[in-house]
């Protein structure tokens, strides 16, 4: 499903944090992990170019991406907010209004449908964003940390929706911390230092001390 | 609480210093000049509210308006953003004199005069709007794949409208400098004048009463252009 040769991970105007080689097989859910700064969220950005760098071969151009806020429109509906990409697309309401209706569903949201976006908790904003990844339909999702913000039970909550949802995607998960979500990851891929390790279980990192022994490299 | 202060200060800097009234009046002549003649003020002052409501509506367009049509374009940016500030640093003081010349001593200079004013901050303040949209969403709607007026106008110009309604805020507190400093420069209205006109024949009560009358208006439509802009908070993006 994708593969990267050689791309560099850099700011602008400073030497390459890492050099990537990583290749995902069509359906994996795969987490990765590495400290604050390390670069993950710059391979996520480099994966949602347009076009893509010489460096990614992707199979699929349909890509959704949840950040690490939910990036909803205050003023609209959670209905609305699902089917954004629609609007924004010009697409036709009644074009789309059975996978809305379904989607807010699956997602537990349909009492709350007409409610407006600010009117809801951190827990409820994530799942409108996930709906709203739903309704791309789309064949990888890139997901950047976005339950870090919840509370662990409602993140607990978010990666079982998730395992039960994106089951068909490639997935990458972003992510400190993959024990909430290790029962839906089938691997984990370090980045540390400049370098890419993996794939690894996700069953080493059941104890603090083995994560941060992998943050740091130590694998 | 603090106008209570203020006015007892005022009166009593007249009694200690028995100040003479056509140097400084004391708060009484001042408020029987206003009961006295109601119509004047209120005459005068329905000329100053016309000229900065009208000002204030037109540079609110006109600054939202550039904001909007430079937002996407750094060089537009970088070449009409030296000619902004230069329009807000030369004080409007300096250009009155131009703008009278051309627009004559109607309402058209105190309008552009107010609008001038009001401009740069609604502009300013509109373009920090869209200049604030986080990366998260820029790297959301990049794959939700919109079209791009579409997300112009349905994301990006409700997230900057915040920002603009601040601008309008400032703009409001500074638009009446505008109108009445038109208004000095030559008019047959407007509390500007009356001010002038009553220091000229040492009418110092009636220049109090106009000045009040002017501090009140300003914090009316200071009042109203916040009331008006509140609910463009709803547009604020959260995390």
């Amino acid at each position: 499903m994708l593969t990267i040769q050689q791309l560099d991970l850099s700011y602008p105007n400073y030497p390459p944090l890492a050099t990537i080689d990583w290749s995902i097989e069509r359906g994996q859910h795969v987490a990765l992990l590495g400290r604050s700064g390390v670069g993950k969220s710059t391979l996520l950005k480099a994966l949602l170019e347009t076009p893509l760098p010489p460096q990614i071969r992707c199979e699929t151009s349909r890509i959704a991406y949840m950040a690490q806020s939910a990036v909803l429109l205050p003023w609209l509906s959670v209905r609305d907010n699902v089917r954004l990409g629609a609007s924004l697309r010009g697409e036709p309401e009644d074009d789309s209004r059975a996978l809305t209706e379904s989607l807010l569903d699956r997602v537990g949201l349909t009492g709350l449908a007409d409610r407006p976006a600010n009117q809801l908790s951190g827990g409820q904003k994530s799942r409108v964003a996930l709906a709203r990844c739903l309704f791309e339909r789309a064949e990888l999702v890139l997901l950047d940390e976005p339950f870090a913000a919840l509370d662990r039970s409602t993140r607990i909550e978010m990666a079982e929706l998730c395992q039960e949802l994106l089951t068909e995607q490639t997935v990458i998960l972003v992510t400190h911390d993959p024990r909430d979500a290790s029962d839906w990851l089938d691997a984990a891929w370090v980045l540390s230092g400049s370098q890419l390790s993996g794939p690894l279980d996700l069953t080493r990192f059941q104890d603090d001390r083995a994560l941060i022994h992998a943050l740091d490299g130590a694998l | 609480m603090i106008t209570g202060v203020l006015l007892f200060l005022w009166a009593a800097i007249v009694w200690l210093f028995e100040l003479p009234h056509y140097i400084l009046p004391g708060p009484d002549r001042v408020a029987r000049v206003l009961f006295e003649r109601p119509e004047l003020f209120l005459h005068h002052a329905l000329i100053t509210a016309t000229e900065i409501i009208a000002g204030l509506a037109l540079g609110a367009v006109l600054g939202m308006l550039v904001a909007c049509l430079i937002a996407d374009s750094p060089r537009l940016q970088r070449w009409t953003l030296p000619v902004l500030v230069v329009s807000q640093a030369l004080p409007v003081f300096a250009l009155a004199p131009i703008l009278m010349l051309w627009l004559g001593y109607g309402f058209a200079s105190k309008l552009a005069m107010t609008t001038l004013i009001v401009f740069f901050p609604v502009t300013a303040a509109t373009l920090s709007g869209f200049r604030a949209l986080p990366a998260s969403w820029s790297d959301t709607l990049k794959t939700l794949r919109g079209h791009r007026l579409r997300i112009f106008w349905q994301v990006r110009f409700p997230l900057a409208l915040p920002f603009a309604g601040s601008g309008l805020r400032i703009a409001a507190s500074v638009a009446p400098i505008g109108a009445v400093v038109g208004e000095w420069m030559g008019s047959a209205g407007g509390l500007g004048s009356l001010m002038l006109h009553a220091n000229g024949r040492g009418q110092t009560d009636i220049l109090f009463a106009a000045l009040v009358v002017l501090c009140l208006l300003a914090l009316l439509i200071w009042d109203i252009t916040q009331r008006l802009t509140k609910p463009l908070n709803r547009y604020q993006a959260f995390d």
